[in-house]
């Protein structure tokens, strides 16, 4: 009946330690571990006598230890073993449905069990190399077999090493309170405890392993991030000393393991100080030396001061380092809080409370805190370290993204750059084309009016026959127009009229002969080729000639219209008309056909019509 | 009209202008030349009333010749004589100092005409080179142009002009204007000068900016 009873909350306890687990940062097993129910009994009290001797020895003189027994506090420098011996009664024994078992909270270094005279239980070697179990909560089971309704013999042998001796508080020997009870009740508190002091190291140990090789992975391939590799460095040296809680078989005694784990400190501390002054974009080379120094220092040190004096020795570099970190972390928050104020709050949160750790962490292995209550301390710190890391790996993504929004944005500059530079060549192919026909038209024009100009000109000047003379007049006219549509420009249909009205208008008032020029008043913006200028020039030029030779008109009206895709000239004359030769045409001796021929060329058309005294209209039309 | 140069390089044409000159100033000594170098010399040996200077010689363009005269003899009247009626090449010409131009291959009544004309003080202007000129001076009142003794064209001489531009001729305007013949003729001759004057103060300009200024003195 009662251990039905006492099963139950037991395996409820156990079943709230593994959802513990799950939530983890809740300090689950404080709380599962708090009440111990009424058939666990809680040992303070045992028999102690120091002796290496194989059995609790009966003849010595025992003395009454109050438990939890710290030897650094009830026997200073005292290497070996201590036995305890508890006396204890159980009345449920008969009861063969409840297996009992001790539950030892701490033992440091190792333990092995008696019961009843029965060895029934060690931790591992009891000789040198002693097994290392300072972390490891022990469950020894009861065998029923062997126990008593009263009066019950629980001898306890402890080995362990002097503080002296060891690198950490933690590591002191010293054995923590007893309880006695059900199995499956301490079962619960064991599993919490067990995993809290060990399977977190482990956890973290092997985290911090990952993300360490990750970090340097990405340091490697970065290595304008150095820091990452620094930090990988860290995280990795920080999860080989997690070694020290979690690895209970050593192959070297104590005193070689305790200098190994202590070694290691110079290193890791060296790696904090270096990521952080990297961390915010300092490199100094003395300081790298410094503590690449240390870590040659630390060990010859620890050899100098012997064995016996590793406590006060490492606690003297303990806070040597410890400053060291501090000075690294001030440094480090005093650049960022110049350079990046945004990084300044989140790492300076970090950096203040593993400063206040720090602290505290010194402060305990100076041995002012209890053995008892600094886990918190070994789980936070490798927690802030991965807080670091993520935020690490936070900032680098983001200067990742930051790298490859500004790879694109390169990218797609130099496209642009790329398309300027191909319309610019384009462009300067062009102009260049353009310039050679410019300077190919321009010397063409040249010979034209120094050659062919100049001996025309003779002619003109020279002839007896009037005839002649003003022919040649007529060709260099013609040259000079040709010439004009082999260079010109295009121009403004605007300045074309301006032009045409200006020799239309002089021509027949030199002539005596009345202008009306009737052309549009409004703003005219449209273009016209060189050579459509020129044709019609000709056309028009033509047409008033004929008029001043031919027609004896005393009135000319000219009519012009623009339109969206035309232009239109109308010449009108009040003269005797163009007389029709004997096959119905117009005179050729007017040099209408090459006018009708020209706006031919031109896809244009010119209409003359004409009568005896009626005057002749042509009617030009010509497309833009 | 005493001293008169005359610069051509065909032989046919420079005795045909020659008899024309002499038809309108009889009593002219004339002081003939075919090529630019001889010209700059008679330039700076004699003093001469009027100028009829060729564009294309076989040793350069009558240009220098034009801007020499202006330089040396600022009262000579310098007449282009160009078979060129374009404005790309009268308008350097004008630029230099010339006043006016005449077409070579005009019959005698006409050439005898315009040149008696520009001699009193009437001398022609097209269209496209009316044009030139607006813009030029368009140029030369942008902001940019600073730090330039700024000539401008007076209200009357741009009316004038972009009329000429528009296609009226000279007579038309006169009547357009209630203005005398004689009075648009001092408008163009002033707008001659203010364009020769303006390209001058640009030169100069130009020339202080290629530090030639400096090293002149």
């Amino acid at each position: 009946m009662p251990g039905a009873r006492v099963s139950f909350p037991a395996g409820l306890r156990a079943w709230a330690g593994r959802m513990a687990l799950w939530a983890l940062g809740l300090w689950a097993g404080v709380a599962v571990a708090a009440d111990a129910g009424p058939p666990a009994r809680t040992v303070r009290e045992a028999l102690a006598v120091a002796s290496d001797s194989p059995r609790f020895p009966a003849d010595a003189a025992a003395t009454v230890q109050a438990l939890p027994d710290d030897w650094s506090l009830s026997r200073p420098d005292y290497e070996g073993s201590v036995w305890y011996r508890v006396t204890f009664d159980a009345p449920g024994a008969v009861d063969r449905e409840t297996v009992l078992a001790v539950y030892v909270e701490r033992v440091c270094t190792n333990l092995e069990v008696h019961l009843n005279g029965h060895h029934i239980f060690n931790g591992g070697r009891m000789d040198e190399p002693v097994a290392r179990n300072c972390y490891y909560p022990q469950l020894v089971p009861l065998p029923a077999a062997l126990l008593r309704a009263q009066g019950n013999q629980l001898d306890l042998k402890v080995r362990g090493h002097a503080l002296e001796h060891v690198s950490s508080r933690q590591r002191a020997a010293g054995l923590s309170t007893l309880r006695i009870g059900p199995l499956a009740e301490l079962a619960g508190t064991w599993r919490t405890q067990q995993f809290w002091n060990v399977t977190s190291a482990q956890l973290v140990g092997v985290t911090l392993l990952v993300l360490g090789v990750f970090m340097i992975g990405v340091g490697w391939f970065n290595r304008r991030a150095s820091y990452l590799m620094y930090f990988g460095l860290l995280a990795i040296g920080w999860s080989a000393l997690t070694a020290r809680v979690w690895m209970s078989e050593w192959p070297v005694a104590n005193g070689t393991a305790e200098f190994l784990v202590t070694i290691g400190f110079a290193p890791v501390v060296g790696l904090v100080v270096v990521f952080l002054l990297r961390y915010a974009r300092v490199k100094r080379r003395p300081i790298d030396l410094l503590l690449l120094a240390q870590c040659v220092l630390l060990p010859v040190s620890l050899v100098l001061a012997g064995p016996a004096h590793l406590y006060t020795a490492i606690t003297v570099w303990y806070w040597v380092l410890g400053i060291e970190v501090l000075v690294a972390m001030v440094a480090y928050l005093r650049i960022t809080w110049r350079n990046q104020r945004s990084e300044f709050w989140v790492m300076g949160a970090i950096l203040v409370l593993l400063g206040l750790l720090l602290v505290a962490e010194l402060a305990l292995s100076g041995g002012s805190g209890s053995v008892w209550r600094g886990h918190v301390l070994r789980y936070a710190l490798p927690l802030l370290v991965l807080v670091v890391s993520f935020r690490l790996v936070q900032v680098f993504a983001r200067a990742l993204r930051a790298a490859e929004a500004g790879r694109s944005t390169l990218e797609s500059r130099i496209q642009e750059a790329t398309l300027v530079i191909e319309r610019n060549f384009a462009q300067l192919a062009e102009l260049r084309v353009e310039q050679v026909t410019e300077k190919e038209r321009k010397r063409i024009a040249a010979d034209l009016h120094d050659d062919l100009g100049a001996k025309l000109l003779t002619i003109v000047h020279t002839s007896e026959s009037e005839r002649i003379s003003t022919l040649a007049r007529e060709a260099l006219e013609e040259m000079r127009l040709s010439v004009r549509g082999l260079t010109g420009k295009p121009m403004r249909v605007a300045d074309a009229l301006a032009d045409w009205r200006a020799e239309t208008v002089s021509r027949l008032g030199q002539a005596g002969i009345e202008a009306d020029w009737n052309g549009p008043t409004e703003e005219i913006d449209q273009l016209m080729s060189a050579r459509g200028y020129v044709q019609t020039t000709r056309i028009l030029r033509e047409a008033v000639s004929n008029i001043i030779k031919h027609s004896g008109a005393s009135h000319c009206k000219v009519r012009c219209t623009i339109g969206p895709h035309e232009v239109g000239l109308v010449v009108q004359d009040n003269g005797r008309g163009i007389p029709l030769e004997l096959d119905g045409r117009l005179d050729r001796g007017h040099g209408m056909s090459s006018m009708k021929h020209r706006a031919k060329q031109m896809n244009g058309q010119c209409l003359v019509e004409s009568g005896p005294g009626y005057g002749t209209v042509i009617r030009l039309t010509l497309p833009l | 009209m005493n001293n008169i140069l005359l610069l051509e390089d065909l032989p046919e044409i420079r005795a045909w202008i020659k008899a024309l000159v002499l038809q309108v100033f009889p009593q002219a000594q004339i002081s003939e030349a075919a090529r630019v170098h001889d010209a700059l010399g008679l330039v700076s040996a004699v003093k001469f009333d009027l100028a009829l200077v060729d564009l294309g010689l076989p040793d350069g363009s009558g240009v220098d010749v034009v801007a020499a005269l202006r330089e040396s003899q600022p009262e000579v009247q310098s007449v282009v004589v160009t078979i060129h009626d374009d404005d790309e090449h009268l308008f350097p010409a004008l630029q230099a100092g010339a006043f006016g131009y005449v077409l070579k291959e005009q019959p005698r009544e006409h050439f005898i005409e315009q040149l008696s004309r520009i001699s009193q003080g009437e001398p022609p202007l097209s269209p496209s080179i009316a044009r030139r000129v607006i813009a030029y001076f368009a140029a030369q009142a942008r902001p940019q142009a600073n730090s330039m003794p700024r000539v401008q064209l007076t209200d009357r001489e741009s009316e004038v002009l972009l009329r000429v531009a528009k296609g009226y001729t000279l007579p038309e305007i006169g009547v357009q204007l209630s203005l005398s013949r004689h009075t648009i003729a001092d408008y163009v001759k002033q707008i001659y000068r203010k364009l020769n004057v303006s390209s001058r103060a640009e030169a100069a300009l130009e020339a202080q900016r290629l530090g030639l200024f400096a090293r002149s003195f």
